[in-house]
């Protein structure tokens, strides 16, 4: 059991109850506010999971009002129309946001202001849309004397659709928080760099998400449309956006059911003291600068921790063993006359380099010789801007990193980068998904049994990642090196770009970790391309190895023939730790 | 007992709730370098981040030619002649590498760096880009540049050496050996057992948070503090 | 020929007093990362100084010191207490911001009133120039404009001080390791951001409605200049300044007011998708 699901009983209890104790006006009113309930989940499953924030989701919400309020205005007497001409006010916000979404994300890695201002922008662009195309929308008037659904009232029976509604979202949202796609949206939010090294397309993901709240912004617009008999373009204004905003914020962004206590209590207060207490406003300022000050987790924050003690965590064996397929065509990696160039500056000087074994390569040079940028070339994190880089007969020069990884090309980074919030069990998951998922296995609770006999090689190597609830913020650089090195090898790619694996490690450290990249790479026929300073690593890790001298290649052979070679040993010089 | 440039005295600090660090006790005078050699996690950065003033002590003590500074904050221990180069994040990344050198100083002049640069020529060639866009070994060197060039009274160094190329790791400890001859004090925290052996006239080994051997250079030392990492 | 006279000096007015709106939200999300959802308020608050200062029958000039005093003040106790514990957490910054722009606009609402204000020109009457008739108010405040600005980029290019703010925010720990005073610097920062838009709602103050809720607008306007413009340089905030000011007034010349205010948004929505950084991008 979780938190969310002891609070969600004991509110909708309470929302149940209202009708009979308090009235049908106040559940009237309070039905609204269950409406903005939804779209403020919406928000929170953007914000709280996924790491976006979308500013202007009054957008969606007054697309779907006004799709809504047309339907039941022209098709009122032929449900046979009205009901999938609703279902589109659903799915119309939802293909708009999913659309925009990834026509934003696909060009902006991270989750920067912009995407939030881009939404801000599109709300105020639609608003001034709404209010002058009276022909369309009704103007400064809006669409008035729209009909309740077929067979309800807005005043009495309609308030329990609504709450079916609110049901119906939370389940989809508690659903896909406990799927591995709640997994994932999570470590988008974590770590989006590190899920597109691993194959995952995060444009995609965050854009699904966005999706999805706008399909639930839509349906409540839709009912709110049948509510409240008008609408206008009020509905899509950046003020009722901010509000929901507010209200997200106050109920609680990382939780499912704080967002719509949020909009009630806080909603209906406003609507109901604006105009009677004076400061009203101004208190509502205070308390909301104060939850973001010290209470960023809002209500639900603070009762979480009321009631922690009670949820229990539940944990899965990992009984569905997977085979990992061994490689048909030997890795090999071809960089022809590569350039790049930052700025003014060439980093890449017609880099040509080739890698036709299977093997562990090491690739050396001093400081500044181009070692990390040419893997930044090869995944897509530099542009190219002269040559071509192959893999395996097929040319990937600018592919973007999750279509690279997707190829069988891994990489882990010089400074490790996991996922600080989640455990480690999360990372084995994530990196073992890496490999597929199918739609089902994306909603269903199977993926997390998932293992297969790499993860076991790991598990005898390296005691720590046997302990899966650990959180990894909480592991010692040692291990997270361990643990980014185990996420990027677990899914057998057919080779994996190790960025100075040692860097930080103690000698012994250093010793052991070269003993499992060596073990690993041979054992499942990983190949492994290594850069590296440290000579003792070198010695133990290389079956051939590349130097790198100013952006170019400067020589290659047996670490015999380098250390034979005048050349490199004219700009180079090994050093042991 | 004279005055030491720099005095540590039973030092304790740590995170929150957790302490690290205990007991830490050490002096360094005019024109000497003492090294720090320990495992990682053992509380080496933990410590150097004390000294410069990013971690408030818990107890103890450190005094800088006589001055008590263990309340002053990072940037008044600066102005009292301690230059600082931390391990992590070492540069201000979206700054050109130019800005990076010049910021702290009233006039934009790099002549006070012309003989660094003529030990790390890439520094110079890149002096327009900004130093995000440098690779590790090079952000490294550009720390150790600037820290350098302060001529300090006492310079603190975290592992100065991650991810350079050795040849510029020779000429880190020409450029070191050169402010002792100054009669600077340099605390080094380091993982290369060669720049260890090339500046240091005394080395501490920690572990656990505390100070577990001392000792002073010489032949033995690399098999000394070998044996004692292996445990 | 008279007509275009007239055109010119009015997108000159319009790009001068735009680019001074912009400032004070140029400044504060330039140099710290906080994009100042109060700025309008901060503006709104100049201008009721002015007001303030008119009805209480004084010289109007004295509502400049004022207004840069009363909102150099407020800002710097917002930065001491909310701000401070918010840089690196941009979203926080956003809504924190955004609920201190709410408790501006209530404050102001219960010390002035929902009601409309204004304030006279203390200089009345218009002046002919190249053929036209045009206010001597506006004149004189586009020629102080013309010469602050200058005086601000020569400063601005010749000092180390933008750098070191811009070097705090990229890396906080290291700037006080180099010696500086982080907190105090931000501080002034903070300040001098939200003295500059005080500044402007004071001297724009007989040219616009006065009301609680007049800073939106201002906030939009000014938000969009940094879009086009780009962050960190007076070059960008000129660039945006001309570009949102002569599409604006190009838009609703043509086709009237939404037209021009569709335009504007359409041309900002292009830029923070396609080119984020702005048309100049900081160095």
């Amino acid at each position: 059991m979780r938190v969310a699901d002891l609070s969600f009983p004991v509110v909708l209890a309470l929302i149940c109850a209202v009708p009979f104790t308090m009235g049908e006006f106040t559940a009237h009113q309070l039905g609204l506010f269950l409406l903005y309930g939804i779209v403020a989940q919406g928000i929170a499953l953007c914000w709280g999971k996924v790491g976006i924030l979308p500013l202007g989701q009054s957008l969606f919400f007054g697309l779907g009002a006004y799709l809504g309020g047309s339907a039941l205005i022209a098709y009122e007497t032929q449900p046979v129309v009205l009901y999938p001409a609703l279902l589109g006010a659903i799915l119309v916000p939802a293909a708009l946001a999913g659309g925009i979404g990834f026509l934003v994300f696909r060009r902006q890695v991270g989750s920067g202001p912009y995407f939030s201002l881009i939404t801000l922008a599109l709300t105020m662009l639609a608003y001034q849309v709404a209010l002058s195309t009276d022909w369309l929308t009704g103007g400064f008037n809006g669409l008035s004397g729209i009909p309740s659904l077929p067979g309800t009232d807005p005043w009495t029976n309609l308030y329990w659709v609504i709450v079916l509604a609110l049901i119906l979202s939370t389940t989809v949202l508690l659903w896909i928080t406990r799927s591995p796609l709640g997994q994932l949206f999570q470590a988008v939010s974590e770590n989006e760099l590190r899920m597109s090294f691993l194959g995952y397309d995060t444009a995609k993901l965050k854009a699904l998400a966005f999706a999805i709240s706008a399909g639930l912004a839509g349906m409540a617009g839709a009912l709110f449309a049948a509510q409240q008999g008008i609408v206008t373009p009020q509905s899509l204004s950046y003020l009722l956006a901010g509000e929901l905003l507010i209200w997200t914020a106050l109920g609680g962004r990382n939780s499912l059911i704080g967002p719509v206590v949020g909009a009630v209590l806080v909603g209906m207060l406003t609507s109901e003291l604006r105009n009677t207490v004076q400061s009203w406003e101004i208190i509502m300022a205070l308390l909301f600068i104060g939850t973001v000050l010290f209470a960023p987790r809002g209500l639900a924050g603070l009762t979480e921790r009321f009631l922690a003690p009670f949820a229990q965590k539940t944990k899965t064996d990992r009984d569905d063993l997977r085979t990992v397929d061994r490689p048909l065509v030997p890795a090999s990696l071809r960089f022809k006359d590569v350039n790049v160039s930052v700025g003014a500056v060439n980093i890449l000087r017609g880099l040509t380099l080739d890698v036709k074994k299977t093997g562990l390569h090491c690739v050396i040079g001093p400081n500044g010789a181009g070692k990390t940028s040419a893997f930044n070339a090869m995944t897509g994190r530099l542009p190219v801007t002269g040559g071509q880089i192959h893999w395996k007969e097929r040319e990937i020069t600018n592919l973007p990193p999750h279509r690279v990884a997707r190829l069988g090309i891994a990489r882990k980074l010089q400074v490790p980068a996991i996922f600080p919030d989640m455990t480690i069990g999360q990372h084995i998951d994530i990196g073992l998904w890496s490999t597929g998922l199918t739609v089902s296995e994306m909603l269903g609770q199977r993926a997390f049994r998932r293992r297969n006999e790499i993860l076991d090689v790991l598990h005898d190597l390296f005691p720590v990642l046997g302990d899966e609830s650990k959180r990894a913020g909480s592991l010692s650089l040692g291990h997270r090196q361990v643990l980014e090195f185990a996420l990027s090898v677990i899914a057998r790619p057919n080779l994996v770009l190790l960025d100075e694996p040692c860097a930080g490690l103690s000698t012994e450290e250093t010793a052991e970790l070269t003993a499992a990249i060596r073990q690993i790479c041979r054992k499942f026929e990983i190949s492994a391309l290594i850069i590296e300073h440290d000579f003792s690593v070198i010695e133990s890790l290389s079956d051939h190895v590349y130097v790198l001298h100013q952006g170019a290649a400067l020589s290659e052979g047996s670490l015999e023939d380098i250390r034979a070679d005048t050349t490199v040993q004219a700009v180079y010089a090994g050093g042991r730790k | 007992m004279s005055m030491q440039q720099f005095t540590v005295q039973n030092l304790a600090t740590g995170y929150g709730d957790l302490q690290v660090l205990q007991d830490i006790s050490f002096d360094v005078g005019a024109g000497e370098c003492l090294c720090i050699a320990g495992r990682n996690g053992v509380g080496k950065t933990t410590l150097m981040r004390a000294l410069s003033g990013e971690l408030p002590l818990i107890s103890g003590g450190i005094q800088m030619q006589g001055t008590e500074i263990s309340a002053l904050p990072t940037n008044r221990r600066h102005g009292l002649g301690l230059s600082y180069g931390p391990q992590d994040s070492v540069t201000f990344a979206p700054l050109s590498v130019k800005e990076n050198l010049t910021l702290h100083y009233q006039d934009q002049n790099l002549e006070r760096y012309e003989h660094l640069f003529a030990l790390f020529p890439r520094i110079r060639e890149r002096l327009e880009q900004s130093a995000g866009s440098l690779s590790g070994g090079e952000r490294k060197i550009l720390s150790f540049t600037r820290v350098m060039a302060e001529d300090a009274q006492v310079v603190l160094l975290d592992e100065p050496t991650e991810g350079v190329a050795p040849e510029n790791i020779d000429h880190m400890a020409t450029v070191i050996r050169s402010t002792l001859q100054a009669r600077h004090s340099v605390i080094v925290v380091e993982q290369n057992l060669s720049l260890i052996e090339a500046i240091a006239d005394r080395v501490i080994v920690m572990d656990h948070g505390a100070i577990i051997h001392e000792t002073a250079n010489g032949p033995e030392l690399r098999n000394e503090i070998s044996n004692l990492l292996k445990v | 020929m008279e007509s275009s006279v007239l055109f010119l000096l009015n997108t000159s007015y319009a790009v001068l007093t735009l680019a001074l709106v912009v400032l004070g939200l140029a400044i504060i999300f330039g140099l710290l990362g906080v994009l100042n959802m109060a700025h309008g308020e901060f503006v709104a608050i100049g201008a009721y100084c002015a007001f303030a200062v008119q009805s209480a029958g004084l010289p109007l000039i004295l509502s400049l010191p004022l207004a840069i005093i009363t909102t150099g003040a407020v800002g710097w106790l917002i930065e001491a207490s909310v701000i401070r514990h918010l840089y690196k957490r941009p979203f926080d910054t956003l809504l924190a911001t955004w609920g201190l722009s709410i408790l501006l606009r209530e404050g102001i609402e219960l010390a002035f009133g929902l009601e409309y204000r204004s304030v006279s020109e203390p200089v009345s009457g218009s002046v002919r120039l190249l053929g036209v008739d045009y206010p001597i108010y506006r004149i004189m405040l586009m020629v102080a404009l013309l010469i602050g600005f200058a005086a601000l980029y020569v400063w601005y290019r010749r000092s180390n001080a933008g750098v070191r703010v811009r070097a705090m925010i990229a890396n906080p720990q290291l700037a006080t390791i180099v010696g500086i005073d982080t907190q105090k610097l931000a501080r002034l920062a903070f300040a001098a951001g939200a003295a500059s838009a005080g500044l402007a709602g004071a001297m724009l103050a007989p040219l616009v409605r006065i009301e609680p809720f007049m800073g939106i607008d201002f906030l939009l306007q000014s938000f969009f200049v940094l879009v086009v413009g780009g962050l960190g340089s007076l070059e960008g905030l000129f660039i945006g300044s001309s570009l949102i000011g002569g599409a604006e007034s190009a838009g609703s010349t043509l086709m009237g007011g939404t037209a021009g205010y569709v335009t504007v948004l359409l041309i900002s929505i292009l830029f923070l998708w396609l080119k984020p950084e702005g048309l100049h991008a900081r160095r």
